[in-house]
């Protein structure tokens, strides 16, 4: 299964909102959509849920139109809501129904859920009675009740506590397993760097870095090094690879416990090992340097502005 | 159709699960069933004329007269007055003679006594009463007394025959009742009733619905909804629920009252025929077009509901639609006395107004067939056109938030398939 995005671009009255969008997800594996507040995420994903209609570019499913209503979805949107005054287990039935699902099979999906969420006890319970938490993980239940094949989360971490949040990685991790296609939208990176094989990085309402996590890690790592010495503060190593080193290494960044070093052109790793073997320095860190996706998600949406 | 199937279910559900909304129609229709009853357990002879002991009943006047009897004064200063007389004018009333008018006047103020007559002449009296009320007639049946006395008084001064100038005057005609086709006397007060209860359908109803509407919308729901079905399925099933709700509920009081009148209406003696003893076919056209005029308001009120998002906003959103039934209303309840008027029959066309004007075409005017029909068939497609046009602005009212979207702008947008 493949999920192509193109081109999307979106207008709200005279204003575009979305210049161009596109990525592509493939299942068993998560992408991961990432942006500033406002950067254009929820829209996207509306407009992939076909909630808004874009103004021009397509969406496939396997090279075909791809049509949600059609398909079995999982979606999660990021304004939460459910009907407050009915009891959990009645609404997940409803939805599952809708979903097309027998009535008997939605009730043991609903109850699996349920129970897979640990809110069970609650399911005879009415929604406005549970805690926000509680509320968030029905809401989840209710996502997952009819087995989707595709599953997208918006914002899908936000209001849980730590607990709840290992709950849901659990099961984010479990649908990625069983082939699910999953696409997530948050502003936690660590949770996206556990889980996506693939990002989109939308910065005011365009794709500014899409593609696999590892490559972009690679790439963004390429020229890189990490430096600590044992006999030198970060401050003092800084002053003297600013005035001694700066022919082989530019200082481009420092971290809690190393600097991050960039190679200067035509120079290798192998320069800098030299240099360090004939300097009076005590190494105490020193190798390629792998970015977070903070750091890249930072440089990506600082460079746009 | 099954998605709607599903949702008709779900929001069916809402309503009979709801302990006030079940609570609330048993009561009313307990209520309505026991005010029916009543003749047969409390004496109410003197508002229906039938008396009831045990099984068997029996005419009451004598046994009520003295409980009912309403006493009168009067001052005779020209000496015309024959008691006897009045007594035979006025049933169940005591009359008795008063010292002058200051008596007359302080026993009525006093309210000891229903009314106070002074007669000045032959021909002239003044009228005593504390509280004079719409239906007051004593007035006017003094009047005829008065007349009298000075019929007899002439009569027996000339030497003539009473009895036999009356007999020649008031010759008794018999009539026999042949109505061809409708009668409006006594369809009038069904028809009244019955628009009534459309509107209050239309009115309650439509804006429980709205609500229901708006709900989705406010608690966030709207987004799940419509991502995981047609509009379509979800605001027909929404509306029809809350329509077979409302129907149910009018339906099972109007359904107790009717029932527990027929089995009662020998204890009433009949005299609510003209409210509640109505012909099938007046109930008929009411159920078809009543209900289909319900159906189309009750699509109009679900498409409010979804421009706004606010409970609040609801009657700001239903105004120009309140307008309308409003206007429907008024007007269907003049033109009940000129049913064969050239406006009504236009309007019994139109699918706003044809819930009532048609209706009542048909309980109390000539109304050709093809007439019912082409009517008809006009108020089923209208019920459809707003269906599917509710079920556009529902679509297109997801998400927009804030204030309410004025019915214009909505159609432009959905003209333009912007969202």
């Amino acid at each position: 299964m493949k999920l192509e995005v193109k081109n999307i671009h979106k207008s709200f009255g005279e204003k575009e909102v979305l210049h161009g969008v596109s990525f592509q997800v493939e299942g068993g594996k998560a992408l991961g959509l990432l942006g500033r507040n406002g950067a254009g995420k929820t829209t996207t994903i509306r407009i992939l849920m076909d909630v808004f209609h874009a103004n021009s570019g397509e969406i496939l499913l396997d090279g075909k139109k791809f049509v949600p209503l059609k398909h079995r979805i999982g979606y999660l949107p990021e304004e939460r809501g459910l009907y407050p005054k009915r009891t959990v287990l009645d609404q997940m039935n409803y939805l599952a129904a809708l979903r097309g699902m027998k009535a008997k099979e939605a009730r043991e999906s609903a109850k699996k859920w349920l129970a897979r969420l640990q809110v069970s006890e609650y399911e005879k319970r009415k929604l406005e009675t549970l805690s926000k938490g509680n509320q968030q993980k029905v809401q989840l239940a209710a996502t997952l009740v009819h087995n989707p094949e595709i599953v997208i989360l918006d914002e899908p971490f936000s209001g849980l506590d730590p607990v709840n949040s290992q709950i849901l990685k659990d099961v984010v991790n479990e649908l990625i397993q069983e082939g699910r296609l999953v696409i997530f939208s948050s502003h936690q990176m660590s949770y996206v760097e556990e889980f996506c094989d693939n990002i989109a990085i939308i910065n005011q309402g365009e794709v500014v870095l899409d593609g696999e996590l590892h490559k972009i890690k690679k790439e963004y790592g390429m020229n890189r090094l990490m430096l600590a010495a044992e006999n030198l503060s970060l401050d003092q190593l800084k002053e003297r690879m600013e005035r001694e080193w700066q022919d082989l290494v530019v200082v481009s960044g420092r971290k809690k416990e190393f600097l991050v070093l960039e190679l200067q052109e035509g120079k290798a790793r192998r320069d800098v090992l030299e240099r360090l073997a004939q300097s009076d320095m005590i190494v105490d860190k020193f190798g390629a340097y792998e970015p977070t996706l903070n750091d890249i998600f930072v440089t990506k949406v600082g460079e746009q502005g | 159709m099954r998605k709607f199937g599903i949702v008709l279910k779900y929001e069916l559900k809402e309503y009979f699960c709801n302990k006030a909304f079940m609570g609330l129609t048993i009561l009313l229709a307990a209520i309505g069933m026991g005010l029916l009853f009543l003749p047969r357990f409390i004496d109410m002879s003197n508002l229906t004329g039938v008396k009831i002991v045990g099984d068997s009943k029996e005419e009451s006047e004598d046994a009520t007269q003295e409980e009912t009897q309403e006493k009168f004064l009067y001052v005779d200063q020209a000496g015309v007055v024959r008691e006897e007389v009045l007594v035979q004018m006025f049933p169940q009333s005591s009359w008795q003679k008063a010292a002058d008018e200051e008596a007359v006047r302080a026993a009525v103020e006093a309210q000891e006594a229903e009314a106070g007559f002074v007669v000045t002449s032959p021909t002239s009296y003044i009228y005593y009463v504390y509280n004079k009320s719409m239906q007051d007639s004593d007035a006017m049946m003094f009047e005829q007394a008065l007349k009298m006395f000075y019929r007899m008084d002439y009569c027996e001064t000339s030497g003539l025959n009473l009895d036999e100038i009356t007999s020649m005057f008031d010759v008794a005609v018999t009539m026999d009742w042949e109505i061809i086709n409708k009668d409006t006397g006594s369809n009038y007060w069904y028809c009244y009733t019955l628009v009534i209860l459309v509107f209050m359908l239309i009115v309650y109803y439509g804006q429980m619905i709205a609500v229901s509407i708006t709900n989705e919308k406010s608690n966030r729901a709207i987004e799940v909804l419509v991502t995981s079905t047609s509009p379509n399925s979800l605001l027909f099933g929404k509306v029809v629920a809350g329509a077979v709700a409302g129907v149910f509920q009018m339906g099972l009081i109007l359904g107790a009252v009717l029932a527990a009148y027929q089995v009662n209406r020998e204890q009433w003696g009949g005299m609510l025929d003209m409210l509640l003893h109505i012909p099938t076919e007046v109930l008929l056209a009411f159920g078809f077009f009543g209900l289909g005029g319900y159906l189309f308001y009750a699509f109009l009120y679900g498409a409010m509901g979804a421009l706004v998002s606010k409970m609040e906003d609801i009657s700001k959103s239903a105004s120009g639609l309140m307008v309308i039934v409003m206007a429907v209303y008024f007007f269907s309840l003049l033109q009940l006395t000129n049913v064969e008027g050239t406006m009504i029959k236009v309007l019994s066309f139109l699918p706003i107004s044809s819930y009532s004007t048609m209706f009542a075409r048909i309980a109390m005017g000539t109304v050709e067939a093809w007439e019912i029909v082409v009517s008809f068939l006009i108020l089923v497609l209208s019920i459809l056109g707003a269906g599917f046009l509710g079920a556009k602005l529902y679509r297109m009212g997801t998400l927009r938030y804030g204030n309410p979207i004025k019915l214009g702008t909505a159609l432009k947008d959905l003209s333009k398939n912007e969202n």
